[in-house]
């Protein structure tokens, strides 16, 4: 009963006209950055942060999350119908949908990957609703050592699923603190790497650090190549599934919701994850796995319904515990606090509005974007015949505007162009910028804590080790530290390495 | 057959250089910690986590370099096989270019022609193109930050914008 007051409570916030504009805005530019490959929603979000400081912390955080979700419907419009993925997660729903584009039915591809991401969408919102409260009850008991030990698994996950070497990731990882922690010190008010810069002393600010390591060194990479673009130019016809369609899709959409949700509560895991997940898991249970990358529907569904889901479920650590799961929330979270508000086991009771207002607009954008992305597939197909070389000087265009505007501040400009360049090189040798934005965010909140429990304890370390929430997560961080020095671990590390790049 | 885009102790063998910066890294992250004081493990100085970072670092960055040097890393020419290189560096150079003219030309006599050189030599777009665009679209977002939003951009010594 208390929940449904609540819910109730939240419509009341998100049908406010001004929240449902910013949740339309929202939904509108995540499935526009979901369409268009070479923007993510990492980029789109960092771009609008600024914008969303003039409104009240609902409206802002309501287009922020819009813009997530929205760009998990997008992504898989241009996987099925270019075969490039428009954001990361939707790289495993090229293969069965491109391959059932080309066969005529782009139709029922895009129709399954909207009406899927809608149902798994919607199953996260009501699992948000009814798990947040009860978790954030229990984090209340969290104390620091719980909240470092709680980062330090988040950041050992991420590494552990970032491409390539984990101890480039690991190294990666160790910038983004030393990076975080750049500026004063919170507790002796000690200036800290600044160089003498007085533009230093507030820190290194993460819209130009984002913007720069995403948003203009995925320009340069792009830049490299000629992006060919396969459009399938056919009039795309019977959007809604057929009966034979719903009956294959309906166990991977189930299936696939359930695993997303629980991988995007996991620290470190997410959306790209949850899919290859979720395809993986469809063609072992399918009868005939030979179908899976010839136009099998269910590696469509599964996999699209497991990234909405974990889309959902990613909100769960951030709300609860005050903590990111992944790099989109860490920008959220920097939302969050541009806003004034700290997200924690305090903010549901402290700002229930606020928070049953997000979730409750969460429903909203859903059905907004049922409405954008099936009827109006039309104009998303249009704007994918947007040449890169037009699009490319107005993502540049933009950052450095949203960068400006961030701070009113020249030198952040300077700071997102070095980051593009360091941003770029690092991509070539293989160094993955996800670790060092999350441990970035987390840094100065890793150290607060680290400090926080060591005074309280009297310098005693086992006070890691003695609470057993944080003895667990030590205990999984160093497993999957030490896994991929074993063969077989590696192997399985290899096989889910996931690229948050884009 | 050797591959010839592996090499071990190469000095065009990028995962050594990689982690060679690391290394170089790390030792001033940690010379940084010392630099602010560590302070005890009861009550830890602005120093302590800084200096047990830049330890990490180091032992992260000499894993990479173990590693370049025994099993052997891929030679930089390899990491832009096939890349149009030139490209990119011509976007770095308008880029830098743009960062030293901002503050000095102001936010529209640098963009515009930022974003007609980007239109022009990257993948060249015709001219009938690229200059309405290269001026509508900085002029556009002129018009909105300074007129609606009331956000001042850079003006420069001319006092354009």
């Amino acid at each position: 009963m208390e929940t449904l007051l609540n819910v109730g409570q939240g419509f009341g916030v998100a049908l406010l006209p001004i929240n449902l504009l910013y949740c339309f805005i929202g939904v509108f530019i995540g499935t526009l950055v979901g369409v268009l490959p070479g923007i993510g929603p990492i980029s789109a979000m960092s771009l609008l942060l600024p914008i969303t400081l003039s409104g009240t912390p609902e409206s802002g955080i309501i287009m922020m999350a819009g813009i997530y979700y929205g760009s998990m419907y997008g992504g898989s419009t241009t996987s099925i119908l270019v075969n490039i993925p428009g954001e990361a997660a939707s790289v495993v729903t090229c293969i069965d949908g491109h391959q059932m584009a080309k066969q005529g039915r782009a139709g029922p591809a895009l129709g399954i990957s909207a009406l899927g991401s809608f149902i798994a969408g919607t199953f996260a919102l009501v699992a948000l609703m009814l798990v947040a409260p009860s978790l954030a009850s229990v984090a209340i008991a969290f104390g620091p050592a719980e909240y470092f030990s709680l980062m330090v698994l988040g950041l050992v996950v991420l590494t552990f699923l970032t491409q390539g070497s984990m101890a480039k990731a690991l190294l990666m990882a160790c910038i983004g603190i030393v990076l975080g922690l750049v500026g004063l010190d919170s507790i002796t008010a000690q200036p800290r790497l600044t160089f003498g810069r007085l533009e230093l002393i507030d820190g290194i600010g993460l819209v130009p650090v984002v913007m720069g390591l995403f948003g203009v060194a995925e320009v340069l990479i792009n830049t490299e190549q000629i992006i060919k673009r396969d459009v399938i130019n056919a009039k795309i016809t019977h959007l809604l599934p057929n009966k034979a369609d719903w009956k294959a899709s309906a166990g991977p959409i189930g299936r696939g919701t359930i695993l997303g949700f629980f991988l995007g509560i996991l620290p470190g895991g997410g959306s790209v994850i949850s899919s290859f997940a979720s395809y993986a898991l469809e063609k072992r249970l399918s009868k005939t796995p030979e179908r899976f990358g010839n136009g099998a529907i269910e590696g469509v569904a599964g996999p699209e319904a497991a990234n909405n889901a974990a889309a959902g479920g990613a909100f769960i650590p951030l709300m609860t515990l005050g903590i990111p799961p992944n790099v989109v929330m860490a920008l959220l979270l920097g939302a969050f606090i541009v806003h004034g508000v700290q997200p924690g086991p305090l903010m549901i009771t402290q700002n229930p509005g606020l928070f049953w207002g997000i979730v409750a607009s969460m429903y909203i954008g859903n059905a907004m974007l049922l409405v954008l992305n099936l009827p109006l597939i039309g104009m998303w197909v249009q704007l994918l015949k947007l040449p890169y070389n037009i699009l490319f000087p107005l993502i540049i265009l933009f950052t450095i505007i949203g960068v400006y505007c961030s701070s009113n501040n020249v030198f952040d400009v300077y700071v997102m162009i070095a980051f593009g360049l360091i941003g770029y090189f690092m991509r070539k040798l293989g160094y993955e910028p996800a670790p060092l934005v999350l441990a970035f965010v987390l840094g100065p909140m890793l150290e607060n804590n680290l400090r926080k429990s060591l005074i309280l304890s009297q310098g005693d370390l086992f006070t890691f080790v003695e609470r057993p929430i944080s003895a667990v997560c030590l205990a999984i961080a160093v497993v999957l530290l030490v896994g991929p020095l074993l063969p077989s671990l590696r192997k399985k590390r290899e096989l889910v390495a996931l690229d948050e790049g884009v | 057959m050797s591959d010839p885009t592996n090499v071990k102790l190469r000095v065009n063998n990028s995962e050594l250089w990689g982690g060679l910066i690391g290394l170089v890294l790390g030792v001033f992250v940690v010379w940084s910690g010392l630099k602010l004081k560590l302070g005890t493990i009861n009550d830890p100085g602005s120093g302590y986590v800084m200096f047990y970072t830049g330890i990490l670092m180091c032992l992260f960055a000499v894993t990479i370099i173990i590693a370049a040097v025994t099993e052997g890393g891929a030679t930089f020419g390899s990491r832009w096989t096939g890349a149009r290189w030139t490209k990119p560096l011509v976007v770095i150079a308008c880029l830098i270019a743009f960062a030293l003219a901002l503050d000095r030309l102001g936010f529209l006599l640098s963009t515009i022609p930022l974003m007609l050189l980007l239109l022009r030599l990257i993948d060249p777009v015709r001219w009938s193109l690229a200059i309405p665009i290269a001026l509508l679209a900085p002029l556009g977002v002129w018009w909105v930050l300074k007129r609606l939003l009331l956000i001042q951009l850079p003006a420069g010594i001319f006092e354009i914008g």
